[in-house]
């Protein structure tokens, strides 16, 4: 049997708020090194998004995927100024991948989830790689301290580059 | 590694009648990107962390939500037809004014106290989830030329994998503004949006009360190739 995946639909204006709610600290007990990744979401005409869904995925401090100690997967929504937060273990690097969080955004008007990855440096790694080189620095954090800094634009100049799996 | 999906089947970005889309869809090409561990792995035990919440909106006696009782039984699938046990479903809708719980949502119509309408389910080993509730009302779209909502129902669902999560909604049969919804409708292929149209299951074989309505949600992955890279 083979099935068509659903289509998929936009979150809508009025995601509730409890979803989102105490899910962006995947560092409790976990080792590694403790960042925070935050940053601020805007659309075309430059406003910030409120209420914005981001999802993060992302191995441990030593590239795992599969470390019962470290969950690895984060939500949080974007304040009225569109900015969203997490404290995390910064991610090892795994197989000729390079330290990367993967993210995906969810909001009305976005009629799919868009997937995006934030990388820490410009490091070799296929994904980043599949990236147009004039647009590859949009998916590198701002290193401040402990804050890695990754905003995303979705729509208009500087945007943001979105992946299709 | 997950096949890639054909695009008339999935919603088009941008849509008319639609204006934010026009403000929040990328308007570069999305980049297509190799499939690794990293995107084709995900949270292990996700229901531990995202457990249950609530899996009856409708209530009983002096706490009867307004509104026709219905039995949502939605079953959570993968490419290969196979039940996901253990996927995380959220579920949200308006009650049956066409109002959302939600504080943004300020449009004049009445609050139902006693509909709350968001829940979280789990599914068992046969993937599905069973939700009692009220089937939630048509409502306008503000700011715009005579939009009104169908009747439908929010879904979020988690798969078994990162790239397996899926959020989409649920109409109802018969509903004349199913025709004419600009978010059903941005769905070119007509099968592919008859399929995001639950079923009402006959009334002579569910319980006495409610309508029940047969939904199946296929999320991507195959469960027959489920090694990763």
């Amino acid at each position: 049997m083979s099935l068509i995946p659903t289509g998929e639909m936009t979150l809508g204006p009025f995601f509730p708020r409890e979803f989102a709610q105490d899910a962006n600290d995947l560092s409790l007990g976990a080792k590694g090194e403790v960042i925070e990744i935050t940053g601020r979401i805007t659309q075309l005409d430059g406003k910030a998004l409120d209420n914005l869904v981001v999802e993060i995925w992302q191995a441990d401090g030593e590239g795992r995927f599969d470390n019962p100690a470290f969950f690895g997967w984060g939500r949080a929504a974007t304040d009225a100024d569109g900015v969203y937060r997490f404290r995390t273990i910064k991610p090892g690097a795994i197989d000729g991948r390079a330290p990367h969080v993967n993210l995906l955004l969810l909001y009305s008007g976005l009629m799919r989830q868009l997937q995006t990855t934030m990388f820490f440096s410009a490091a070799a790694d296929p994904v980043l790689d599949a990236v147009p080189a004039d647009r590859r620095q949009r998916l590198i954090a701002k290193q401040e301290g402990s804050v890695y800094r990754f905003d995303i634009r979705l729509r208009g100049e500087g945007e943001t580059p979105f992946f299709d799996d | 590694m997950l096949r890639r999906r054909d695009p008339a089947t999935q919603s088009e970005g941008t849509v008319a009648g639609y204006a934010q889309t026009f403000q929040r869809f990328p308007s570069q090409p999305l980049v297509k990107r190799p499939q690794t561990r990293s995107e084709l792995s995900g949270p292990a035990h996700l229901a531990r962390r995202l457990g249950p919440v609530r899996g009856d909106l409708a209530g009983h006696g002096a706490k009867r939500a307004i509104g026709q009782l219905i039995n949502i039984r939605a079953r959570v699938v993968d490419e290969d037809g196979a039940p996901v046990p253990g996927a995380v479903v959220e579920v949200w809708h308006c009650n049956a004014a066409g109002k959302y719980i939600h504080p943004n949502d300020t449009r004049d119509a009445p609050i139902d106290p006693n509909f709350y309408g968001a829940a979280r389910l789990v599914a068992g080993d046969s993937g599905l989830v069973e939700l009692r509730t009220i089937k939630p009302g048509a409502y306008p779209v503000p700011d715009t030329d005579g939009w009104w909502r169908p009747p439908h129902v929010h879904f979020g669902v988690w798969g078994r994998i990162w790239l397996s999560r899926l959020v989409t909604q649920m109409f109802f049969p018969g509903e004349p503004l199913n025709e004419v919804d600009p978010i059903l409708n941005a769905i070119r292929d007509p099968q592919a949006r008859t399929r995001c149209i639950a079923k009402l299951m006959p009334t002579t074989k569910g319980p006495a009360d409610a309508l029940v309505y047969d939904y199946q949600i296929v999320v991507r992955g195959r469960s027959a190739s489920a090694s990763l890279p």
